[in-house]
């Protein structure tokens, strides 16, 4: 799998790798999206944690989601429950914390869980694509 | 299950009846004070200067205004006499009209009284203002989120700016960055409004449904709205003579708990009604209810269901003393598993019915 999640062809463009972006606000996933899309990430959205769930669950997303970066406050599934979700069944794709509110407790509770990441809004791109390319050597290395 | 507050209702002996004179600042704390309380009954108010503030309050508070003080001193049934004019003739005139059985407060012994009533109503404003400042602490998480979220969106969009060729999208983007501002600034105009000390008196017609939308501004910041329905059904012809800072802070609270109380989302229902004989709010939520053990206390000061360091104990305390102050009731229906409705019902004012 290691070849594929390095540069993985969706139709005839090459990707740097699959990201979904779980946020109640649309705003945020536009901008997430946009910060993205420049170093060349394939970007998915889901607007609470139970879309995010089904959009981890749906086709090939199994097999060649990537990184997520995901919300805590969120209507439905909140950001705990789906991290919980993600963190059991899929070990092996490294959480991001994007969050609006800077609580401790809730970061070290999140880092225990094996997020690889707790980043503050608002966050500049450049931090946002740095976390997102070391969680992606994290995937790579969880599948040598 | 059902409770009321009805200071009306509660009293189980006979008043005892009482005659103010005086209209001043002294009269008027005297009359703002005496009428809560449910076993004391003002027969009448009266002042020589017909536009003694005094006077305009007990109307509003359907409290008889004398012109002719004689009459009113003579009264039969009178308890106690309270005078506080402050005029030393006033004694004299009193004890030449009063009937035998009427006793007089008068001089010194009304100050001191008038004084403590005073410092009584600053101690109540006191906590009141305490109370609010403990429940903006739990904002935090909702300002942050609401501050926040907009940031990202202006550092996101400028980013993008910085090298953005496309003369369409610049422009629409600034309108979005533009835009954003304007959402995060006014969330410092609410939250200060809403922290100020309310002003002692600033009595205006104040509409419940604009109230009651102002309200659910700030308890956005108190509770995650997540998966709750708001459902609104006002009468835009509602209102009521109060203070506009405290019947906001009433609605924040009752709103507050409606919504802490839906964990798992639900249905927070507004309504205004505005009748002749009286206007009326309620807030009902679909939450989990309280048991008859709770429902008999939750107006007691310093009882809280929320846990350490979440509840002052204080919300609803401060909820019934606003209403009461205001002549208004507060009925509350509760069910478990089922949800709780908070009903007010205000007294007609003059100027809000006509």
């Amino acid at each position: 799998m290691a070849e594929f999640t390095s540069g993985f062809f969706m139709g005839d463009q090459a990707t740097n790798g699959r990201v979904l972006i779980v946020d109640d606000e649309a705003d945020i996933r536009k901008v997430v999206r946009m910060t993205l899309q420049k170093a060349g990430y394939d970007v998915l959205e889901a607007e609470n944690g139970e879309k995010a769930i089904e959009t981890i669950n749906a086709g090939e997303n199994r097999l060649l989601l990537d990184v997520v970066i995901c919300d805590i406050r969120m209507p439905k599934i909140n950001g705990v429950e789906a991290i919980a979700y993600f963190r059991s069944n899929y070990p092996r794709v490294p959480v991001i914390v994007l969050t609006g509110f800077p609580d401790t407790d809730m970061a070290t509770s999140m880092l225990r869980q094996g997020v690889v990441d707790y980043l503050v809004k608002p966050v500049e791109g450049e931090k946002l694509r740095e976390a997102v390319a070391r969680a992606m050597e994290q995937r790579e290395l969880a599948h040598l | 299950m059902q409770y009321v507050t009805d200071s009306a209702v509660i009293s189980t002996t006979a008043p005892t009846k009482v005659v103010i004179l005086g209209a001043g600042r002294g009269g008027t704390a005297l009359l703002d004070l005496l009428h809560q309380i449910p076993s004391i009954e003002i027969i009448g108010i009266a002042d020589r200067d017909q536009q003694a503030p005094g006077l305009q309050r007990a109307r509003d508070l359907r409290v008889p205004v004398m012109e002719r003080t004689e009459e009113l001193i003579a009264n039969h049934g009178v308890n106690l006499i309270m005078d506080v004019t402050g005029d030393p003739q006033m004694e004299r005139f009193i004890q030449q009209h009063k009937r035998p059985s009427a006793e007089v407060m008068s001089g010194s012994a009304a100050r001191v009284l008038w004084e403590l009533v005073r410092h009584e109503a600053n101690l109540q404003a006191e906590l009141f203002h305490a109370e609010k400042l403990a429940g903006i602490g739990s904002f935090a998480a909702g300002i942050a989120h609401d501050i926040n979220n907009p940031l990202q969106l202006i550092l996101g969009l400028a980013e993008n700016l910085t090298d953005e060729r496309n003369l369409k999208t610049v422009h629409d983007q600034a309108k979005e960055i533009i835009e954003a501002v304007r959402r995060t600034s006014a969330i410092c105009r609410d939250l200060t409004q809403y922290a100020r000390k309310s002003s002692a008196r600033d009595d205006a017609v104040v509409s419940l449904s604009s109230r009651l939308d102002e309200a659910l501004k700030i308890a956005r910041y108190a509770a995650s709205f997540h998966d709750i329905e708001v459902v609104k059904r006002y009468d835009s012809g509602a209102g009521v003579k109060g203070n506009p800072d405290e019947l906001l802070h009433v609605f924040v609270n009752l709103i507050t708990n409606a919504v802490h109380a839906m964990d798992h989302g639900g249905t927070l229902t507004l309504i205004t009604q505005g009748a002749a004989d009286a206007a009326r709010v309620s807030i009902s939520d679909t939450g989990r209810g309280m048991t008859p053990d709770t429902l008999g206390k939750i107006f007691e000061p310093f009882f809280t269901t929320k846990g350490p360091g979440k509840g002052t104990g204080l919300g609803l305390y401060n909820v019934k003393t606003i209403v009461n102050k205001m002549r208004g009731k507060i009925a509350v229906d509760s069910r478990l598993d089922k949800g709780t409705t908070f009903t007010i019902i205000f007294s007609p004012s003059r100027e809000a019915s006509s």
